[in-house]
């Protein structure tokens, strides 16, 4: 009659990890090693076996002899802030974690996640085989079988509906070689419908910095942040989404006595260490920086030097600001004058201040206006190209910055090349294929115009992830491409990221085929009720292969392999081998890369992207860099990242990108971009000259402002080959560099002798133009407010109204003012935004997984401010409806707070799945693969809205309303 | 006349009295900005640390704060009451109840030396009447048999670990506690049926009677010398026992359940609270179960047979229980005992 | 001898639970029992604090005071461990605890709770060290190879500090002083602000 709570603990003749020296197989460890089934356990342990047990313990002796612990480097695969990790494994089992003291990011340091990345090597709820939905049932199948069908049905569609009628959405979680393998193989199979999880993160970020001075990427580092005299963060909350940042947060807030500032709709545990705090009604970013500026100009602090040295079109900034004065600004973001002023006031006495961001500020629909406007304040303040300044852009996923960088996105070629007949030309020769055959692939009918003149798939925008129901459910006439999706394989991504899920449920229902390549089976796998027609198949963690992956300050890192994959999961380049060559374009995709039975060379992928990837400098980290700087992490220094004698000397850990040149070169990496403190061969480097050479009269080079040691003593456009010989210095170039270079660019000379001749002579490779303020080809060429789609301020409407409805972007119809011209603001009244939990990641399938980090989040929960609560009968811990205006709704668990959220705004956490609508799905799971916490999908009750530029969604600013359920 | 003293003395006195109030005025008066300051002190404390560790202390009142992890008082950081209760049973609780009892124990060892064994006056009668009905009796050794295992795990518990681990050893001692411990969680419940039915069976004939038992009492029921005092049925002493009994082992049984059902989430205090109550009231009801045990078994000779066979000599009972003999004998209730 | 202790720097804890799932990590803690936790007061409102609390390996400590079986031994580190083939899952430990340290796998009913388990500071338990009974029953042993306690280690912003009393208290000392004002000495905000006020 014993009652025992939900708790396993281990059966009488368990073990833990054997530490002892004794040898096991890994099924043996896992089957000893006492792990909780997530559900009632067996009966506790009986006191009477616990004296047998100790008898018979104390006969083994201590240390006997068996296999040796190794102990394997890799990067944690979380987060993008690339902590560092020592697995030690045993016999091929992972045994233990150490934690790796000597990793300059994170010194030994994890968060919850990184602290529990060792269950990975447990894997108790992994998609253990392919599996095929049939009947509605489960069905184990074998990789041939699966591969064989999967293969059948895409060219199938292929044949009926056009290349573009499959969507392949990648990861974020791929490793760097993956991800280049990935955005190649689309582009063999003849589609620009490959997109990843960067669209719905930071793509406003990329779009709008790189729009602003050259490229979209974090422009210091973490660690840099130690010489921060300031920090601001808005929309973003480290301690949560990237806690290992506040140890170098701290290190400015106490050795600096760097004031940290927080804007944040929520008071969150970042804000908690904030010394100010400025509560921001949801959107309102672009009045608020606004509004700093305002005093920042009123005041005349802005750093005149750096803004006519390397600005261009302040002015038109200056002249927006003046539309901002204080009562403006708070009647639109709610924030007073006072705390306007104040955080204004200490970014501008305390510099160099860094400036950091995430979903908070990018995911609207004017998203590239807010990731502008906060180029603009640092452009302003002359916080940009110098140590403890910069935009510190914190990315999501381990591997974003990569994949990003590999553009597994529906607008580009891997280094942002873009989709333009030079870019696949480029691309082709990398590949050392026939340009014509990659064209063949594609769909040779015209679909859409560019510059007056018919555009061909190929060269046109894909469907991002954030609309790919629309390429399902949407009017084929009303697509830019043949036919609508009939096939999507979601390979490494969670469905429940996107919005609008109830349409994502028809969506899937209505494909041909839906397959889902990842280690869990992810919310895609139980959401719809289809019956037939989905695959699962099991993707190996990154903790089961080896490659590199790029972090957020954009330093590369080399993972080894820590185990086997576990149960029958591949590789997920193998899995693109395996798919390649039923789909028969595996020859063309390898024709370089070397493949060890099914299993693609990961250093052969790597030194094909050295090849090719000139643009943003992934030229100059060859396996054999990377591999050493992880032999010697200890050798960097903590602040500079600069290895201080050692194998490495003189680099920059993780040679972030640009590494200029062929590895020959040795270029260090640049660990800050835009900083003219330092000769571009240590990693200096200016503003890009991205955007032409002059606007309206104006030159848009750098006026007078040079990096150290350069030749060209002012700005000076990007580097040609005939510019060479313009300035001399085409002579420089080796035989076989001119072979190469002639007639080329600094992106498109193959042998790098361009970029290695203008970094001899001190310039950067891409040019030394101004930071532009004003981005004339974005519909709004100065960063202006635009409320939300759905807003509850329908006074601000009529002066902030938000775009008109566009006919085709990214091939599909895209609504705007027809949806904000409705007034939902009556009947859901409250303002409901979303965030991030640190115990989970994404769309949480993988870390719902993890008994180690669910026990801690066990409930789906909205956080509401207490005035609400009360307005409808609602106490904390009390299940409630949350009803979106497009009719999605979700019943959670409601947490009352006074000053969490404030009366107006609620809150709710992205990671849950597995319940939908109220109903919980948990049966419809595979067996043995359903996730040890469920919940519902905030973006269930989420809503239309994309960003004017990339389409990310707007999930930051919608609306809902709440009842007791 | 007045001499130069005389003159002077009233001069000195004043000298002498503002002298007084001026090393007054000096040692007080700078401390007047304090107490102003103290009064203003409420308006600003300066040290934004001090309430973070008042409210961690639980100094101004329970704070329970926020946390991931879920289990009974997990929101507590530091809680004050488990030293409070750690000095209650290990310093007050476990050597004044030892005490306690040895000095019931004692007490009736030295009464027996002394007096030695209450007698029947004038021998038995060989005739006996009827006090307790069968199933009286066995309801009374069901609850005797539970409450004698459920007080011997208990003082094991609570004293083994002086007494029996250098006996036993620590493992030894361990699975005997271990033992005990089940035995006293598994038939604590049974113990409040016990008590219930107990209290049924004799409560009609545990009700006081003010006139009789005060005499009864004042008398100190004949054991100290002097006259033997009337008594119904039950005396006076074993009325308060029986009240003592019913109302201890109640409070016991309830508290004991608190303790012994700890899977309703019950916190530290509402668990350390019961324990108070529940070793306390056993130390009383333990220590009046000596007196009982004593007087009905070896110190009063006929007092065992109510409980056993049920029928009592009527001598005995004339001598101890006048007044129920008495009003026994006028319903016509007697058996002859075949053999004395 | 050094003294080992625990200091969780309440400026720095950012609530990650970092130390909580390492440590689960190391001794493959099972569901439900949480050897460390991380408490938040004023949870959202200025003001608020983590700390992460775990068995503070008390001096005297109450729990050893208590135990019906004395289960319990202070090593020479000063570290707090117990016996758990000699424990009888009483409770009474987990009442007299100021921090709430000791947990049970099972819940209580008719009191069986199961053997107490808490943290160890990483240093085991009394079995022989390494030993598979040691690591099965207490987990890892790491003080026995000359490390300190994974939660410590692998704290995201080095809150929490562990080991030889002295030189957590360098550590903390040190932080203090650099900190200065915020480290809520009295007067010395406004006394030593260093330029922060305006």
């Amino acid at each position: 009659m014993k009652l025992v709570k939900k708790v396993a603990s281990q059966p009488e003749n368990a073990n833990h990890s054997q530490l002892g020296r004794s040898t096991m197989n890994r099924r043996a460890f896992l089957k000893r090693s006492g792990i909780s089934v997530g559900g009632i356990a067996a009966a506790s342990s009986l006191p009477l076996s616990m004296l047998q047990k100790k008898a018979h313990a104390a006969a083994t002796p201590a240390a006997s002899s068996g296999d040796e612990t190794k102990t394997i480097r890799t990067i944690c695969t979380h987060c993008s802030v690339g902590c560092g990790i020592e697995a030690e494994v045993e016999n091929g089992v992972w045994t233990g974690q150490e934690p790796a003291f000597d990793h300059p990011f994170n010194r030994g340091a994890h968060c919850a996640k990184g602290a529990a990345v060792r269950e990975h090597g447990h894997g108790e709820r992994r998609l253990k085989y392919p599996t095929k939905l049939v009947n509605g049932k489960w069905t184990k199948v074998s990789w041939e079988q699966a591969i064989t069908e999967i293969g059948d049905n895409l060219l199938k569609i292929r044949e009926q509906s056009g290349p573009d009628s499959v969507f392949w959405l990648g990861s974020a979680k791929f490793n760097n070689e993956q991800a280049y393998l990935f955005r190649k193989y689309a582009a063999m199979w003849g589609t620009n419908n490959v997109d990843h999880q960067a669209r719905i993160c930071h793509s406003t970020t990329v779009a709008g910095v790189a729009n602003t001075w050259g490229y979209g990427a974090m422009t210091n580092s973490y660690n840099d942040i130690h010489n921060s005299k300031a920090i601001l963060v808005i929309g973003g909350n480290p301690a949560e989404a990237h806690p290992v940042s506040l140890q170098h947060i701290f290190r400015a807030k106490e050795r600096n006595n760097a004031p940290l500032i927080v804007i944040d709709p929520r008071y969150t545990r970042t804000a908690a260490h904030a010394d100010l705090f400025l509560r921001i009604r949801p959107g309102t970013d672009v009045p608020l920086i606004w509004g700093m500026m305002w005093h920042i100009f009123k005041n005349g602090w802005e750093d005149k030097k750096f803004i006519e040295e390397r600005v261009y079109g302040m002015e038109e900034i200056k002249k927006e600001v003046e539309k901002w004065p204080p009562d403006e600004v708070e009647k639109v973001s709610g924030v007073p004058e006072d705390l306007v002023k104040k955080a204004a006031k200490l970014m501008a006495d305390h510099r160099p201040g860094t400036f950091i961001w995430c979903m908070g500020g990018t995911q609207h629909t004017i998203g590239n206006n807010n990731t502008r406007a906060y180029c603009n304040f640092q452009l302003a303040l002359g916080n940009m190209g110098t140590s403890g300044g910069g935009t510190n852009i914190f990315r999501g996923h381990d591997n974003v910055q990569g994949a990003t960088d590999f553009c597994i996105l529906s607008h580009s070629l891997p280094g942002y090349y873009g989709l333009s007949a030079g870019a696949w030309k480029h691309w082709s020769k990398v590949w050392d294929l026939d340009y014509e055959w990659i064209a063949s692939r594609f769909d040779q009918n015209s679909y859409e115009e560019a510059a007056g003149k018919p555009a061909k798939p190929m060269n046109t925008k894909g469907i991002p992830v954030s609309r790919w129901i629309d390429g399902v459910l949407e009017d084929k006439e009303k697509i830019a491409q043949k036919d609508n999706f009939k096939a999507v394989v979601m390979w490494g991504h969670a469905p429940n990221s996107q919005t609008r899920g109830p349409e994502m449920k028809k969506a899937q229902e209505k494909l041909d085929m839906l397959v889902i390549i990842d280690p869990y089976p992810t919310v895609s796998a139980v959401m719809h009720d289809r019956t037939d027609g989905v695959y699962l198949l099991p993707a190996a963690t990154q903790f089961e292969t080896y490659g590199s992956v790029t972090a957020s300050n954009r330093s590369l890192q080399w993972r080894d392999k820590v185990i086997d994959p576990l149960f029958e999961s591949l590789p997920d380049h193998t899995i693109m081998y395996k798919l390649a060559k039923k789909l028969g374009f595996a020859d063309q995709l390898f024709k370089n890369i070397k493949v060890n039975g099914e299993e693609p060379l990961i250093e052969d992928i790597t030194r094909e992207f050295n090849k090719g990837m000139w643009t943003i400098g992934y030229t100059g980290q060859t396996p054999e860099r990377m591999k050493k700087q992880q032999q010697n992490w200890h050798t960097f220094n903590y602040t500079s990242l600069l290895a201080q004698g050692g194998p490495c000397n003189g680099e920059y850990f993780g040679l972030p990108w640009p590494c200029w040149g062929t590895a020959d070169m040795k270029h260090p990496g640049t660990p800050n971009l835009y900083d003219m403190s330092k000769p571009v061969a240590e990693g200096g480097l200016t503003f890009r000259a991205r955007f032409g050479v002059e606007r309206e009269g104006v030159s848009l080079l750098a006026k007078g402002a040079y990096s150290k040691g350069s030749e060209i003593e002012d700005g000076y456009p990007e580097f040609t080959a005939d510019m060479l010989k313009k300035l001399g210095w085409y002579n420089d170039l080796t035989d076989a560099e001119k072979a190469l270079a002639e007639g080329k660019n600094w992106k498109t000379d193959l042998s790098g002798g361009i970029q290695r001749v203008a970094i001899k002579h001190g310039c950067a490779p891409f040019g030394n133009a101004k930071a532009r303020s004003v981005v004339w080809t974005f519909p709004d060429p100065v960063p202006i407010h635009r409320e939300p789609l759905y807003t509850s301020r329908r006074d601000l409407v009529e002066k902030y109204p938000t775009y008109e409805d566009r006919k085709s972007f990214y091939r599909l119809p895209t609504r705007y003012g027809s949806i904000q011209a409705k007034d939902y603001s009556k009947d859901y009244p409250l303002i409901m935004t979303s965030g991030r939990l640190v115990e989970y990641e994404g769309g949480g399938d993988e870390t719902r997984s993890n008994p180690w980090l669910a026990e801690l989040q066990q409930d789906m929960f909205v956080e509401i401010n207490v005035v609400d609560a009360n307005n409808n009968g609602i106490r904390h811990g009390d299940q409630i409806w949350v009803e979106g205006p497009e009719g999605g709704k979700i019943k959670v668990m409601a947490k009352v707070t006074e000053h969490g959220v404030m009366a107006g705004v609620v809150w709710l956490p992205f990671h849950y799945g597995g319940h939908f609508q109220g109903k919980d799905l948990r049966s419809k799971y595979p067996k043995g693969s359903d996730p040890y916490v469920l919940g519902e999908a905030c973006n269930t009750a989420f809503t239309y809205g994309y960003d004017s530029v990339t389409q990310m969604q707007e999930t930051k600013a919608s609306l809902c309303r709440i009842s007791r359920a | 006349m007045h001499t130069l003293n005389q003159v002077n003395q009233p001069r000195r006195k004043l000298t002498l009295r503002s002298m007084i109030i001026l090393v007054l005025i000096v040692i007080v008066a700078p401390l007047i900005p304090y107490s102003v300051a103290a009064v203003k002190e409420g308006l600003s404390n300066p040290n934004p640390g001090a309430q973070l560790w008042r409210d961690v202390r639980q100094r101004d009142g329970t704070v329970v704060g926020q946390t991931q992890a879920r289990g009974v008082d997990s929101g507590i950081l530091i809680s004050k009451e488990g030293e409070q209760w750690r000095q209650f049973r290990m310093q007050q609780f476990t050597p004044y109840s030892a005490m306690i009892f040895a000095a019931v124990i004692g007490a009736f060892v030295l009464y027996f030396l002394v007096r030695g064994r209450i007698r029947i006056e004038g021998q038995r009668s060989g005739e006996t009447i009827q006090r307790t009905t069968l199933v009286a009796r066995y309801i009374h050794w069901f609850a005797a048999v539970i409450f004698v295992l459920l007080a011997l795990t208990g003082l094991i518990l609570l004293y083994g670990r002086w007494v029996l681990i250098p006996v036993l050893g620590p493992e030894g001692f361990s699975a005997t506690a271990i033992a005990c411990k089940n035995i006293h969680n598994y038939i604590g419940p049974l113990f409040l049926v016990s008590v219930v039915l107990l209290f049924f069976v004799f409560v009609r004939d545990s009700l006081f009677n003010f006139k009789v038992d005060t005499k009864w009492f004042l008398k100190a029921g004949g054991y100290l010398g002097g006259s033997h005092p009337s008594s119904e049925k039950f005396n006076a002493g074993q009325k308060a026992w029986f009240w003592v009994a019913i109302l201890g082992g109640l409070v016991l049984a309830l508290s004991g359940l608190v303790l012994d059902f700890a899977n309703y989430g019950q916190g530290r205090i509402l668990m350390q609270d019961a324990h108070i109550i529940h070793s306390i009231s056993s130390v009383l009801v333990i220590a009046f179960f000596f007196v009982h045990v004593y007087l009905a078994s070896i110190g009063m000779e006929g007092a065992l047979e109510a409980m056993t066979s049920g029928d009592v000599d009527t001598n005995w009972a004339k001598q101890h229980h006048d007044l129920w003999y008495d009003e026994m004998k006028g319903q016509g209730g007697g058996k002859q005992d075949t053999e004395a | 001898m050094a003294r080992m202790k625990f200091l969780c720097d309440a400026g720095r804890c950012i609530e990650c639970n970092g130390c909580v799932t390492a440590c689960k990590n190391e001794h493959e803690v099972p569901w439900g029992m949480n050897r460390r936790r991380v408490v938040t007061i004023n949870d959202g409102s200025p003001g608020e604090r983590s700390i992460s609390v775990a068995c503070m390996h008390c001096s005297d400590a109450p729990c050893a005071a208590v135990c019906p079986v004395d289960c319990f031994y202070t090593t020479d580190d000063g570290v707090v461990l117990h016996d758990k083939d000699v424990c009888i899952g009483c409770g009474y430990c987990f009442y007299a605890c100021p921090f709430g340290a000791p947990q049970f796998p099972g819940d209580g009913a008719f009191g069986s709770r199961g053997k107490m388990d808490k943290c160890t500071f990483c240093a085991g338990g009394p079995e022989t060290d390494h030993s598979s009974a040691e690591t099965e029953k207490y987990g890892r042993n790491r003080l026995a190879e000359g490390k300190l306690p994974i939660c410590a280690e692998m704290c995201a912003t080095k809150a929490l500090l562990a080991g030889d009393g002295d030189k957590v208290s360098d550590v903390y000392r040190e932080r203090v002083t650099y900190r200065g004002a915020s480290a809520g000495a009295w007067g010395w905000g406004i006394a030593y602000s260093k330029g922060k006020q305006e």
